[in-house]
């Protein structure tokens, strides 16, 4: 069994729109979902949903993704799901993509797998996030047979794993509590690369003029958690690591996937 | 891309700056298929590697929530001759006390993530005038601050101030007796100190706690010690009896009577010895690795100090050690100590 959780933050038509396009792209899944859970973290705006296979959880306050990753955690695992994805409301899964990645997880000892992540635009700024892997997740050097981190967009974990490391609810918003969850499941447990989980991640870039400004405001954002990261997780860090991207998402034996 | 944070009072020289530029653009460079792209590309890059590397980010971690505790063992002389204690018998030289100067800065430097500071000793009010210092500053930083004493030193006009600052006084009692009094303090002391504890409650009120050590020798004394507690309202809190360099035994034979997944203090303290030494734990030296000190605050900055490859992987082997310190009230949740 395997369930999708979104934390969404609602505040404009175009974050409604994406998550339309999300839910119907998560209707057309080869393999369906046992559960979807919507879990709105207090958007200001309102809407509807257009389909009923999603449970749409409304949180009275906002309290970040972690929270609302958590309450959809919460969920799923009352309800017996093995396996827990995750992505976000911006993001679009390749009609397989629960497939592969809960395949993943059921057919290997990895308690928690991540796929390949692309950018939907075509601007210079997408390109720029493709090759430099900035959401496609990090290899775990030298031997790039797991994962040191996988950002939360394009991410599953198996119940047990889920229930012994939640998301850390401290970080107020989307910026290091995945690196956080990643970096304490590591202290237990291996992370897989499955690259033929494919998702895109749409970053909201019109043009090169006018994306530039939320292209330094995203870096902004995620260097802000990193002192609180990098508090946490002192040891750890330490680990080389090195994004994926198109051009080394093979490099890894892949022969690791059946262990 | 690197997610570590440096101060910039920290920050490594230029020549460092330009290596770490290089080693993230050399490997980049080669990802990038369309020559065309080559110059924007490099450019984006090193958007996100000086934003990394030099955009401000706030240093209280965690969000506002403390996770440090400060402890600083203020001295090792003691005027008390405890056999439980062999920290009284290695007085510190004069000239290699710290000055008062570098612990404020210490204190300074890290109370935006200290819960608490703690003084210890050794007996912290043979300094009396430095303990009141850290008091007033503690109060300024907003730190509660936890002092531990013999209760030998108190007085009434220290005690007036320390109870304005709203800090906690702890005194060490481990018989309420007079004879296993003067036995368990080394000292005929009991009718000089027991007054000032009366003083002291009637000053401080509630933020007068008493503790005891709990030993084979004081097994049979800490009962009465509680009852009289429960009898004057104080709070009260048993600590194991711990290596220390004393003659007394363990009750509990020396072993953890805690598991590994209970939370070790590893994390969040931050322990200074009288010469400014830091380390994570008293009990540091059973582990290899920590045989040496971290640093020394009177010649570094103790954010650098904690930031080393070597306090971090210190702290790693200490979550998981299961020494006997392990059995110490730092490792016990705050909420739980005092009853």
């Amino acid at each position: 069994m395997s369930a999708l959780i979104i934390p969404c933050y609602i505040k404009s038509q175009w974050d409604i729109n994406c998550l339309y396009r999300l839910l119907e792209s998560v209707q057309n899944q080869t393999r369906k979902f046992d559960k979807v859970y919507l879990v709105d973290d207090a958007s200001p705006l309102k809407y509807e949903l257009p389909y009923d296979f999603a449970e749409h959880i409304l949180l009275n306050e906002n309290g970040g993704p972690a929270r609302a990753r958590n309450t959809g955690i919460e969920r799923a695992l009352a309800s017996g799901i093995e396996h827990l994805l995750f992505t976000d409301h911006d993001c679009i899964p390749e009609k397989d993509w629960n497939d592969q990645m809960t395949g993943f997880l059921e057919q290997t000892s990895f308690a928690a797998v991540g796929g390949m992540t692309y950018s939907w635009g075509n601007t210079i700024y997408d390109y720029y996030h493709n090759i430099n892997g900035t959401l496609a997740g990090k290899w775990l050097l030298p031997d790039k047979k797991e994962l040191w981190y996988m950002p939360s967009l394009n991410f599953g974990m198996k119940a047990f794993a889920a229930e012994e490391f939640p998301f850390d609810e401290r970080f107020p918003t989307a910026a290091g509590e995945d690196v956080d969850l990643c970096l304490r499941l590591r202290s237990k447990y291996r992370i897989g690369f499955c690259p033929t989980a494919t998702l895109w991640h749409d970053y909201g870039y019109k043009n090169a003029f006018t994306g530039f400004r939320k292209f330094v405001n995203l870096f902004k954002k995620y260097k802000s958690s990193s002192a609180t990261v990098y508090e946490g997780h002192t040891v750890l860090m330490w680990d080389s690591s090195e994004s994926i991207y198109k051009g080394n998402m093979y490099e890894s034996n892949l022969q690791t996937k059946i262990q | 891309m690197s997610l570590i944070y440096r101060r910039k009072s920290n920050d490594p020289d230029f020549t460092h700056a330009i290596y770490d530029y290089v080693g993230e653009m050399r490997p980049f460079i080669k990802r990038v298929k369309k020559p065309h792209l080559l110059v924007p590309m490099l450019l984006f890059k090193s958007i996100e590697w000086g934003i990394y590397r030099w955009h401000k980010t706030p240093i209280r971690r965690f969000y506002g929530v403390k996770g440090n505790e400060l402890i600083y063992m203020i001295t090792n002389a003691c005027n008390d001759r405890c056999p439980k204690c062999g920290i009284w018998e290695r007085p510190e030289p004069r000239d290699q006390h710290l000055m008062i100067e570098h612990f404020i800065n210490c204190l300074k430097r890290l109370h935006h993530n200290l819960y608490q500071v703690t003084l210890t000793g050794g007996e912290p009010l043979i300094f009396k005038k430095d303990v009141m210092l850290i008091a007033e500053e503690a109060k300024k930083l907003n730190v509660p601050m936890v002092t531990i004493t013999n209760g030998r030193f108190l007085d009434e006009a220290f005690l007036t101030r320390y109870k304005k600052l709203g800090h906690i006084l702890v005194v060490s009692v481990d018989s309420v007796e007079k004879e296993k009094w003067n036995e368990f303090r080394g000292r005929r002391n009991f009718d000089i100190v027991m007054p000032k504890i009366m003083l002291a409650k009637e000053i401080l009120g509630d933020q007068l706690r008493i503790q005891s050590v709990l030993s084979k020798e004081s097994a049979e004394e800490i009962p009465k010690v509680k009852e009289w507690c429960k009898q004057h309202k104080i709070q009260f809190n048993v600590q194991f009896n711990q290596d220390f360099g004393g003659t007394w035994t363990n009750v509990i034979s020396g072993e953890v009577a805690y598991d590994n997944d209970t939370p070790c203090a590893a994390r969040k303290n931050i322990c200074i010895y009288p010469n400014g030494d830091v380390v994570k734990c008293f009990d540091h030296r059973r582990i290899p690795l920590a045989k040496e000190p971290l640093g020394n605050i009177a010649k570094q900055d103790i954010i650098e100090i904690l930031c080393t490859k070597r306090s971090t992987e210190v702290s790693k082997i200490m979550k998981t050690c299961n020494l006997p310190c392990k059995n110490m009230s730092c490792n016990k949740p705050q909420t739980l100590l005092f009853n």
